[in-house]
């Protein structure tokens, strides 16, 4: 295979995984940002950089991972840049309603919002553990934390949950 | 393992599994229980999280690997198609109704006994709390309602209310999720009740030694506004 071909062959499969994964890394940056265009902002700007990169990457099997972990660390150079600040919980949560929205189902349009409403130590864990299906030591790795204070993060994050939504704290003994 | 740290363990990761976890679910019916509740509640948080990304993409955005042609490979169109299958067989048993019904309700009624015993009747305040997020409410003549919270149920955030009435305190759980397409009877553990067909999804109406089922859920039944 010339260098041409391998080329087309990284740009195929390269984007094969964009394809794919792009709809989880949106999710994913729209979770931890809260804001539609930071995230398509982030995710484009992290795919680029993976794209320089890609050579580097070992295992395509293993490609979801690595493409979460420079979203995450975009959107903490991006958060840094922008020095966003969430002043107004309501404002946010208004912003995005439409992707909130959950036709024809309250309790998940609810569930969303208090999702959305979660402070960010405790949102992250959860979504990674939730949406993305990584193990508490994975998403330790990932956040740079001991799996102990992940384990707690995410007993808070399900309690604060449980609490925002009014759902009786556990069922009687 | 202790009921404090099975509630730390699994509060934390409901899906853990483990010989500890078994052996403190066979010992402990309300822990097993909490566990089968927040798994139910993670489910609902991983519909919750997947919005759509459609959304959140901006019309037009271009990123610069999109110019790159794609070329589906046919293993992909095939790992496509089963995701979609499986997506649409788990919204399909997610949505259609399932045997289990009247276990599932009397099971729910009976892991909270002691909202079948509280006297003290509920602020207006709070009750409207557990209703109007369901877009209901209860017209007034029904009875004290001495109970009412949000509990989850089949994956789904539901009101859970107490009324006391002539016969006795009756559990009412409004299941605007679930359709039944008759009423569905209830004999268990020493319950028995009634599921029927509502405006917005279902209702179900359980007591303990009540003579006249029939008429105690009726009149449950036109008590509640289930909103447009």
């Amino acid at each position: 295979m010339n260098r041409d071909d391998r080329g087309t062959d990284s740009r195929r499969r390269f984007a094969t995984l964009c394809e794919t994964l792009r709809p989880d890394l949106l999710r994913f940056a729209f979770w931890l940002g809260r804001d539609r265009q930071l995230a398509e902002d982030v995710v484009q700007e992290a795919l680029l950089r993976a794209w320089k990169s890609f050579d580097a990457l070992a295992e395509e099997g293993k490609a979801k991972s690595w493409l979460l972990t420079i979203v995450r660390r975009e959107f903490a150079r991006s958060f840094e840049r922008k020095r966003l600040e969430v002043a107004d919980l309501d404002a946010l949560v208004a912003a995005e309603a439409d992707v909130l929205a959950a036709e024809d189902d309250a309790g998940l349009a609810e569930m969303r919002e208090a999702l959305f409403r979660l402070s960010d130590e405790y949102r992250e864990p959860l979504v990674l553990q939730v949406m993305m299906g990584y193990t508490t030591q994975e998403i330790a790795d990932q956040m740079g934390l001991q799996q102990g204070a992940v384990l707690t993060r995410l007993f808070r994050a399900r309690a604060r949950l449980r609490q925002e939504l009014g759902i009786a704290a556990e069922p009687s003994s | 393992m202790n009921c404090l740290e099975f509630r730390r363990r699994v509060g934390a990761e409901p899906s853990v599994s483990g010989d500890e976890i078994e052996a403190h679910r066979r010992e402990c019916a309300a822990c097993a229980r909490h566990q089968d509740e927040l798994r139910a509640m993670d489910t609902l948080i991983g519909r919750a999280l997947a919005v759509d990304a459609a959304r959140i993409r901006k019309s037009g955005a271009a990123v610069s690997p999109a110019r790159i042609t794609p070329r589906r490979p046919r293993w992909l169109a095939l790992a496509a198609s089963i995701v979609i299958g499986l997506s649409v067989g788990l919204a399909l048993w997610i949505s259609s109704p399932r045997p289990s019904l009247a276990r599932e309700v009397i099971d729910h009624v009976a892991h909270e006994p002691a909202a079948m015993t509280a006297t003290v009747p509920i602020a207006s305040e709070a009750l409207a709390g557990v209703l109007d997020p369901a877009g209901t409410r209860l017209r007034p003549g029904i009875g004290d309602v001495t109970y009412a919270r949000r509990c989850i149920f089949e994956w789904r955030v539901v009101p859970h209310l107490v009324v006391r009435t002539p016969q006795g305190p009756v559990t009412v759980l409004l299941l605007r999720h679930r359709s039944v397409s008759g009423p569905v009877r209830l004999a268990e553990q020493g319950y028995v009740g009634v599921v029927l067909p509502a405006p917005r999804g279902s209702i179900a109406i359980v007591g303990r030694d009540l003579k006249d089922l029939d008429g105690i859920a009726q009149q449950v039944f036109e008590a509640v506004d289930w909103g447009n």
